[in-house]
């Protein structure tokens, strides 16, 4: 009989589940989409992570390493297959060097073999190229004793070179960022390169230390397992946060009461991941309350639709005597049986949305989860329409039987508490969003506030659902007395229609929450690409290896001889950061910048001010350096002992040349230079002396020294150097290259090649403070030759300068710069080449589109992407099930219709009454919810979470795009007329002068 | 042994602030077994009563029993109980009493859902109103005769005490009519008393009795081919309207006293 009845009102009961299916599929689609954001900010947060931040490695002195990763990495189905491995550290007689004696599985195909082979038995090794050692060369290290039969217990192990390899790249994630061979190729003078090995060398030897043996052939003593544990990002979702987190948690808790070391950067990888899923949580959590309310507040109405489509066979139930509750549960059952159809089409239907959006929102090889928190909150949904079905199942059950015979219904009187707790409870959290500013935290506080745009949608739809019928009243009376038949008839049932209030409401909440979602979007897209501009520098910004400045421009120069293309840029991280660029080519390449932000001043204007002096820099080429000096004697028992510094080329710190003690008043010093030196110019960036005490003295030292001479010997003739304008850091006024070595404040003479407070872009409250310079040794303040509110490459407060200038002043490159080339470009791969051509070495690229992507990957970019999807079809379902309620309404008219008919109405007049009645209601609706979308819009953006961490620089402008709003209103407005107009000919169709006969007493 | 018993009963519709008094101390005693038509123009409150009979309505004033059971003092429940055992019901448009995408077996079952089950009596309905073997045919595919025929045997699947039929002849031919009326007058054999509105004359003919409403009054009443006028509350006669030519409505009459009654002459002061 129910399924009878769901056919004969197979429209309605359709346009139900429909409805039905679309706040469950909402309500299903948040926890699918949010797993897969979770997951995206775990693996996006794991790739960007160094190597050590993406997994353990875990040593132990006290063996059985398998048992014990098999403990640790219990349950985590998303670590990689373990590489086991194993070493020792030794000495060599008559070798400063330390050795490392090392196995890890699958070694051979991570060296790269440059004479003889990998290890095959126990006691051969394979060395680097670096440490000198040629194939079958015997090796012995102090601690490795031979074992077995035969053996005195005393004889050092021998260790055949069986192969030679060059050393590979410390970024392997194969060695888990160890060092176990010098990345340049130049180990140093302590550490020889590792010697590897095979598992059986361990069996065939013993290990001592200090003379006392720790370690035989059949115990782990003396030998260092490890087990390098990966985190495979393909495997890892958004659920395993917590697991990760307890698995880190253990690791740090791992060495507290065993030998057992676990290192590893995870938390940092983990801090990242928890930041970025806690931005998503609330958000979305409010968006898709949201939205599920809104469904609920179209389920409210479409379920009572067909509770009332019912009406007659209720009221024959009523009429042959059935109970009050059974005529409610025979009320109920169709709608009851639609909910719970929807519940498994809904949970379904969002899995498809679902994972459409996670297809084309978010990377390539997300996978689609569901888990229970969908399902769960899928029923919760439909629990609204069974809230819903209840009352509205009750009401019908329980009026007078003979108002279902009346022609007309008779009007009922709207409440106005649910109005008022609603406007009351959107008053309330304007009040909070307006006072609290902008909300940085997204972890749950001011979630009130963030509901907002919610609630100034249903609030507003609420009063335009009460002020319509007023305005169309007082309208009605004007067209009584002119304006024909049809506006008067249209105007009197938008004036008196119960469905006009509720198609209102509901129309211009969804459509509110769809502008605020448009306008949110549209906004937060412009700052996600202003943010993503500014903090790019420029179109794509290329990371090449560090070398030193002057290579860096002379490569971007040499790459683009036009310099309208690239420009060169190091950064350091500060704070204050630090930006330092080509200011000529910075302009060229359209970095980012807005005069606006920099009071007019535009970044052509802000590159002229910011350059600095370009007065000769000392270069000296050559293998030996010498200077004459001029001084006073020193002090008795005092040594003073001289040095120059050089930049040295291929290095990126300065070289310190010793240059002997001071003796007299005056004589030669000379050393000899760095070998670099003698291929490629390097450049004395200063003189200094270091006072050296007695053991007693009485009064401190303090001896001026003159420079009188520079010179350097080249193929063995010397040459003099012209004597630079001199400066001294902490003597401003002496010029003349004289300087004092005491043993407090001590100065240092440099050649005066820059100004001593180099001008530069200020963004943010930088003031005096002392910027970090490439050297990052926050050595002086600069002048703000322009302030601005934002400017290139700048993330937080910080200064943008002359690289130039920056390269003069600082000693060198400390290891935090990031060395970029920013180009106009975003095909860069002919730049590339050109570049890598100059020797220099790309890392990676990135644009500002790529940029761009990454905020909106971020939790609250997440949560908005998903509520402008779910927005849009809940809008565009709302206007489905207005026009089909004006429809259900108009057609109970039919009577009155086929009377005014039959009483001489023109066609013509009803046609103009049906279509204005539909055209007023649904244009009220959309353009009260345009209102409400753009109030939201004015109230909340700029104080909702849009990053995952708020940017402090550039201001975000929250600039909504026209376009996009005034497309979906637009498409609202054409659609609604279309249907209104084919509604209107339907409901014509229908109206007969033989339905009068179909009349009740 | 009076089945129906009205006592004075007023009917008073409220819409907005306008009150319509549909019916005016009404009195009427209808026993059981008789078959009773209700006359009357439109309007003057034939249906209201028969709501009320129904306890779909109840009076704003006055009491009205049915088989002793004061309907103005039942709660809701045992006034649902007394409707589901005692009363059956026949609306006016035929496929108002019906649920058209039932079968007519179905339909029957559907108004023996508060009482009991009983397929025996449903098959003997359709039996019994010419339907047997339209069972299984959907109501909403019948045509008006026979979903009035069928509305009948619904009205009486839990062999009602008391049949309430508005209108039951009003949209069917002569023929279709007249056996609606027959199976009325069968149920009343049974001893199911009929109280049935209509404005066909040959309806009235055909039952027991005939009780006309005018102005919200019991005006006349008829038996066995005869009018009476009825003697209200106050002493009120209603003139039917046949006589208004000799005492039209604002005349002045003299009273003229009989053995037997009294007789009213038009008085020209």
């Amino acid at each position: 009989m129910i399924l009878r009845g769901l056919w004969e009102r197979r429209t309605l009961s359709l346009v139900v589940l429909l409805i039905a299916i679309v706040p469950i599929a909402s309500a299903a689609v948040g926890p699918i989409y949010a797993a897969a954001a979770r997951t995206t900010i775990a693996r996006e947060a794991l790739a960007a992570a160094p190597v050590e931040g993406r997994g353990w490695r875990y040593t132990t002195t006290e063996g059985d390493i398998e048992a014990k990763v098999a403990a640790f990495t219990a349950g985590a189905d998303f670590t990689t297959a373990p590489s086991y491995g194993m070493e020792l550290s030794s000495g060599r007689r008559d070798d400063e060097r330390a050795f490392s004696l090392v196995w890890q599985d699958g070694q051979c195909a991570h060296l790269t073999l440059a004479e003889g082979r990998c290890p095959r038995a126990g006691g051969e090794v394979m060395a680097s190229q670096t440490t000198g050692f040629a194939v079958g060369e015997t090796v012995e290290l102090t601690t490795v004793m031979k074992s077995g039969p035969g053996s005195t217990g005393r004889e050092s192990a021998p260790l055949t070179v069986v192969g030679l390899y060059r050393p590979g790249s410390a970024a392997d994630p194969f060695w888990f960022g160890r060092t176990l061979f010098s990345p340049t190729g130049e180990p140093s003078a302590n550490k020889a390169d590792a010697l590897f090995t095979v598992p059986q060398t361990r069996l065939d030897t013993y290990i001592v230390s200090s003379g006392v043996s720790i370690g035989s052939a059949d115990t782990s003593g003396g030998w260092t397992d490890y087990a390098v544990i990966g985190i495979d990002p393909a495997r890892l979702d958004g659920a395993d946060l917590d697991r990760l987190s307890a698995m880190q948690a253990a690791a740090e808790a791992a060495g507290r009461d065993s030998q057992v070391i676990v290192f590893s950067r995870l938390a940092d990888t983990l801090k990242v991941m928890t930041a970025n899923a806690d931005a998503l949580g609330v958000p979305t959590l409010l968006v898709i309350a949201q939205l599920v309310g809104l469904g609920w507040m179209l389920l409210f109405q479409t379920v009572g639709d067909l509770v009332r489509a019912r009406g007659p066979e209720i009221a024959l139930a009523r009429l042959r005597g059935l109970r009050r509750t059974r005529v409610w549960l025979f009320a109920l059952a169709e709608p009851l049986l639609l909910l719970a159809a929807a519940v498994p089409l809904g949970l379904l239907a969002g899995h498809v949305a679902a994972g459409a959006m996670i297809g084309a929102l978010l990377p390539p090889g997300i996978p689609v989860a569901f888990p229970p928190t969908a399902a769960l909150a899928g029923v919760a949904a439909m629990l609204g329409g069974l809230l819903a079905a209840g009352p509205v199942a009750w009401r019908v059950a329980t009026r007078p039987v003979t108002e279902e015979w009346r022609r007309t219904p008779r009007r009922s009187a709207r409440g106005w508490v649910l109005d008022a707790v609603v406007l009351a409870i959107t008053a309330l959290g304007l009040v909070e969003l307006l006072a609290a500013g902008v909300l940085t935290d997204v972890s749950g506080r001011g979630s009130s506030a963030m509901a907002v745009p919610g609630l100034i949608a249903l609030g507003v739809a609420l009063l335009a659902g009460r002020a319509l019928p007023v305005l169309t009243r007082r309208l009605f009376a004007v067209t009584r007395r002119r304006g024909g038949l049809g506006p008067f008839l249209a105007l009197r049932q938008v004036a008196r229609g119960p469905v006009t209030a509720g198609s209102v409401v509901v129309l211009g909440a969804a459509f509110g929450l769809a502008t605020f979602a448009v306008s949110a979007w549209s906004a937060t897209s412009g700052d996600y690409a202003e943010t993503a501009r500014f903090h790019n520098g420029a179109a794509t910004a290329i990371t090449v290896r560090p070398v030193e400045p002057r290579k860096l421009i002379a490569a971007v120069a040499a790459a683009d001889p036009g310099g309208r293309t690239a420009a060169p840029v190091i950064m350091v991280p500060g704070p204050p950061q630090l930006v330092a660029a080509d200011p000529a080519r910075l302009a060229a390449i359209g970095a980012a910048w807005r005069p606006a932000l920099a009071g007019g001043t535009s970044l052509e204007q802000a590159a002229a001010a910011v350059q600095g002096p370009r007065s000769p820099r000392v270069w000296v080429r050559g293998d030996r350096f010498r200077v004459r000096l001029q001084h006073d004697l020193p002090p008795e028992g005092w040594r003073i002992r001289m040095s120059a510094v050089f930049r040295v080329p291929g290095t990126l710190r300065a070289a310190r040349l010793p240059l002997g003690e001071l003796s007299g008043t005056s004589g030669t010093h000379m050393w000899n230079l760095p070998p670099a030196c003698a291929r490629e110019a390097c450049e004395l960036r200063a003189l200094r002396g270091e006072p050296v005490p007695p053991p007693e003295y009485r009064e401190p030292a303090f001896v001026q020294v003159t420079v009188a001479g520079l010179a350097v010997r080249e193929q063995g003739r010397w040459r003099s150097l012209e004597l630079p304008s001199w400066r001294v850091d902490e003597d401003p006024d002496a010029r003349d290259g004289t300087f004092a070595v005491t043993y407090a404040g001590n100065q240092t003479l440099r050649p005066d090649t820059y100004a001593p407070e180099p001008a530069a872009v200020v963004v943010g409250p930088v003031g005096r403070k002392a910027v970090p310079g490439l050297d990052n040794s926050y050595a002086m303040p600069v002048r703000a030759a322009v302030a601005s509110a934002a400017g290139p490459g700048l993330t937080d407060a910080g200064v943008l300068m002359d690289l130039e200038q920056a390269d003069r002043i600082a000693y060198g490159v400390h290891e935090k710069a990031v060395h970029q080339v920013w180009t106009r470009l975003s095909d860069t791969a002919g730049l590339e080449r050109e570049l890598e051509r100059q020797g220099l070495s790309v890392v990676s690229r990135r644009t500002v589109t790529e940029l761009t992507a990454s905020f909106t990957g971020q939790g609250p970019g997440l949560a908005l992407l998903l509520l402008l999807a779910s927005a849009l079809a809940a809008a565009a379902l709302a206007l489905g099930r207005t026009v089909l309620a004006l429809h259900t309404a108009a057609r109970r008219r039919g009577y009155e219709l086929a009377a005014l008919e039959a009483a001489g109405a023109r066609v013509a007049a009803l046609r103009i009454a049906l279509l204005l009645e539909q055209v007023i209601t649904v244009a009220a609706g959309t353009l009260a919810g345009l209102a409400a979308g753009l109030l939201a819009a004015w109230a909340a953006l700029g104080r909702i979470p849009q990053f995952a961490a708020a940017p402090v620089t550039p201001p975000l402008p929250h600039q909504v795009a026209v376009a996009p709003v005034a497309l979906v209103v637009g498409a609202a407005l054409l659609l609604s007329l279309v249907a209104a107009a084919v509604v209107a000919e339907l409901l014509l169709r229908g109206v007969k002068v033989e339905r009068l006969r179909d009349a009740p007493a | 042994m009076s089945l129906v018993r009205c006592d004075g009963v007023v009917q008073i519709f409220r819409a907005q602030d306008v009150e319509v008094v549909a019916l005016r101390d009404v009195d009427l005693t209808i026993g059981a077994g008789e078959t009773v038509a209700l006359l009357g123009p439109s309007g003057a409150g034939k249906s209201t009563l028969l709501w009320l009979l129904a306890g779909l309505l109840r009076p704003s004033a006055g009491r009205l029993w049915l088989d002793g059971a004061d309907l103005g003092r039942l709660d809701q429940r045992r006034l649902d109980r007394l409707r589901a055992t005692h009363i059956g019901m026949v609306l006016q448009n035929p496929a108002r009493n019906l649920i058209g995408h039932l079968s007519a077996a179905q339909n029957i079952a559907f108004a023996q859902r508060a009482v009991r089950r009983d397929r025996r009596r449903a098959r003997e309905l359709l039996a019994r109103v010419g339907l047997a073997d339209a069972a299984d045919r959907p109501a909403g595919r019948m045509s008006g005769g026979e979903q009035q025929r069928l509305a009948l045997a619904v009205a009486l699947a839990n062999a009602p005490k008391l049949l309430l039929a508005d209108e039951p002849t009003s949209q069917l031919d002569e023929e279709s009519g007249r056996r609606v009326i027959e199976l009325v007058r069968d149920a009343a054999g049974d001893g199911t008393t009929a109280v049935v509105v209509t404005h066909d004359p040959a309806v009235g003919e055909a039952l027991d009795r005939t009780v006309t409403i005018r102005d919200g009054r019991v005006g006349a009443e008829g038996r066995r081919g005869e009018d009476f006028v009825v003697v209200g509350r106050e002493g009120a006669v209603q003139v039917p309207p046949e006589y208004h030519h000799l005492l039209p409505p604002g005349s002045m009459a003299r009273i003229e006293e009989l053995e037997d009654g009294i007789a009213l002459r038009r008085a020209e002061p």
